[in-house]
């Protein structure tokens, strides 16, 4: 059969189009995120000092850092994702070793779904009215609280996806050995599925560690430094909202500070989380 | 074979059907296995033979849609009538898969799981026991050296060597093996062939194969299955050289499979 040299023509045309198309929707994309890396790094280091670790963050016109705003997002995040990683792993757990074919299953598995994708001002609303309304007084357990729900659903679905990455043969295998069910999940599935389950846990992290809206309502903002979690307490993502929005220089250019911190901690997880998972599989 | 043999019936399988979701995979099977033997089951793909193997230590049970009717009768219990405990049917009845399926620890850790499910044992215990299963399973030389690297470090045809000696390491008396040679390379495969019938001589073998070849060289008896039905059991030779039917005789001079 000889080939239509117009059709031929007309297809490396389109090939061609389809390809640029393609390549500016990548550069667009790519291009967004080196702006703001971009200028996060440009703005962002050159407020970056030591006494951001040192000292507090001050009243406008004076010197100050980040400290009580970083202790507070580093302790609010630690206590919600160590309090709720055990509930997620095994809740993810149930769902891929015996909810598969269940209604119960089902059931949960959409509402942690639903949960998952739940804006985080409404997560942060809740324990509004959960904790802060009846206790009276905003806190950091309040907080901690509503970071927890939002790394809930995160940690349920990885542990979920990751457990189903196991073969069948592996759990036939040891079942065959005579193996209780629940002890194959302990023993041999966690065990398959911990670098997954890791990155689960450091992609939540990433995720929660960011998170501004859920922490306005719960623990409020704090200028001094404490370690009582019982009363507001203060985190980057809610004093960079604040100072950001300051007209005052050093406000400002602390809040770029705290931006460029974050953005990096979120990087360096990220970047921990694959490394996990490539040693994993090889 | 001139000479009368001993021949002790380890399973006694009668009129045994199963479903998988209601589809019968297995219509009025009735065999004996015998004791310190190999039986290898032969036939096409998805005529049930595996299925037959999963039924003998129960491993369907994992799947609720799965369900057997009939007896297999293994040193006087039924094992498909849900009666009994599955640990006790499960140290006698040791399988290996497929797929090699090391588990993701160590060598050494791999054959001192099962064996710390069933007994307490002082740690010189569990190294004698380790290592006599991986001499049994033939693997000891290779792995002397390393037997605390990971299970997953080994070569595939090693790897189904350590799950044959983590199966036999609980001292089962019956050892089931579904193709167990073939996803290995020629070599490997060779191996595990020897292997099988150095085992006949501690265990009752029933071992599933697509390879005719194999099942002609380590098999004492074979069993001919086809569309969920066994459709004749006799000595290998019998059943190679002289088989009764006619879909018999097709299979194994491979006009059909």
């Amino acid at each position: 059969m000889k080939p239509d040299p117009a059709l031929i023509l007309r297809r490396k045309i389109i090939n061609r189009l389809m390809t640029s198309l393609f390549i500016v929707a990548t550069t667009i994309a790519v291009g967004a995120l080196v702006v703001i890396l971009g200028k996060l790094l440009i703005t962002g280091a050159s407020e970056l000092s030591p006494r951001i670790f040192i000292m507090n963050t001050p009243a406008p016109g004076a010197k100050g850092g980040l400290l009580n705003a970083i202790f507070g997002s580093v302790a609010m995040t630690l206590v919600a994702i160590v309090t709720v990683t055990p509930i997620a792993v095994l809740a993810g757990t149930y769902l891929a070793e015996y909810g598969r074919g269940s209604r119960l299953g089902h059931v949960v598995r959409f509402l942690n779904d639903t949960l998952l994708s739940a804006p985080s001002i409404i997560i942060g609303l809740f324990i509004y009215g959960v904790i802060v309304l009846r206790a009276g007084h905003f806190s950091g357990w309040a907080g901690a609280a509503s970071l927890a729900l939002i790394a809930l659903p995160v940690i349920v679905r990885t542990t979920e996806d990751m457990m189903r990455l196991i073969p069948d043969s592996l759990r036939e295998a040891a079942v065959a050995l005579g193996c209780p069910y629940w002890r194959m999940v302990v023993s041999i599935g966690w065990r398959s599925a911990r670098p997954g389950i890791m990155t689960g846990i450091l992609l939540a992290v990433a995720r929660i560690s960011g998170e501004t809206a859920p922490l306005l309502f719960t623990a409020l903002n704090n200028q001094f430094f404490t370690t009582n979690m019982n009363g507001p307490m203060s985190s980057l993502p809610v004093v960079i909202f604040q100072f950001a929005m300051s007209p005052y220089r050093d406000w400002q250019s602390l809040a770029w500070a705290g931006a460029l911190l974050i953005t990096a901690s979120v990087l360096f997880l990220n970047v921990t989380a694959r490394a996990i998972v490539s040693r994993g599989s090889r | 074979m001139s000479e009368r043999e001993y021949l002790l019936t380890k399973v006694e399988i009668r009129k045994l059907n199963f479903y998988y979701n209601g589809a019968q995979a297995l219509k009025d099977v009735s065999m004996n296995i015998f004791d310190r033997r190999v039986t290898s089951l032969i036939g096409p793909s998805g005529c049930g033979k595996s299925t037959l193997l999963r039924i003998l230590n129960r491993i369907y049970d994992l799947y609720p849609g799965q369900r057997a009717e009939g007896e297999v009768i293994i040193d006087g219990h039924n094992v498909v009538d849900r009666q009994g405990d599955l640990a006790f049917l499960r140290a006698k009845v040791g399988m290996v898969f497929q797929r090699p399926t090391p588990f993701p620890m160590s060598i050494y850790e791999n054959i001192a799981f099962p064996l710390r499910l069933y007994q307490k044992m002082s740690r010189e215990d569990v190294d004698m026991a380790v290592e006599n299963a991986l001499k049994k399973a033939a693997l000891w030389n290779e792995v002397k050296d390393k037997l605390h690297q990971s299970g997953l470090s080994l070569s595939g045809g090693q790897q189904q060597r350590l799950c044959i000696a983590r199966a036999i390491a609980i001292r089962p008396e019956i050892l089931l093996l579904d193709e167990p040679a073939s996803a290995l390379d020629p070599i490997s495969s060779a191996q595990i062939d020897q292997l099988v019938g150095e085992l006949r001589e501690d265990f009752c073998v029933v071992i599933v194969t697509h390879n005719l070849q194999q099942a002609a060289r380590i098999g004492d008896y074979t069993g001919f299955m086809y569309l969920g039905e066994l459709v004749e059991f006799d000595k290998t030779d019998t059943i190679f050289i002289n088989p009764k039917d006619k879909r018999t005789q097709d299979y194994v001079t491979g006009r059909f499979g």
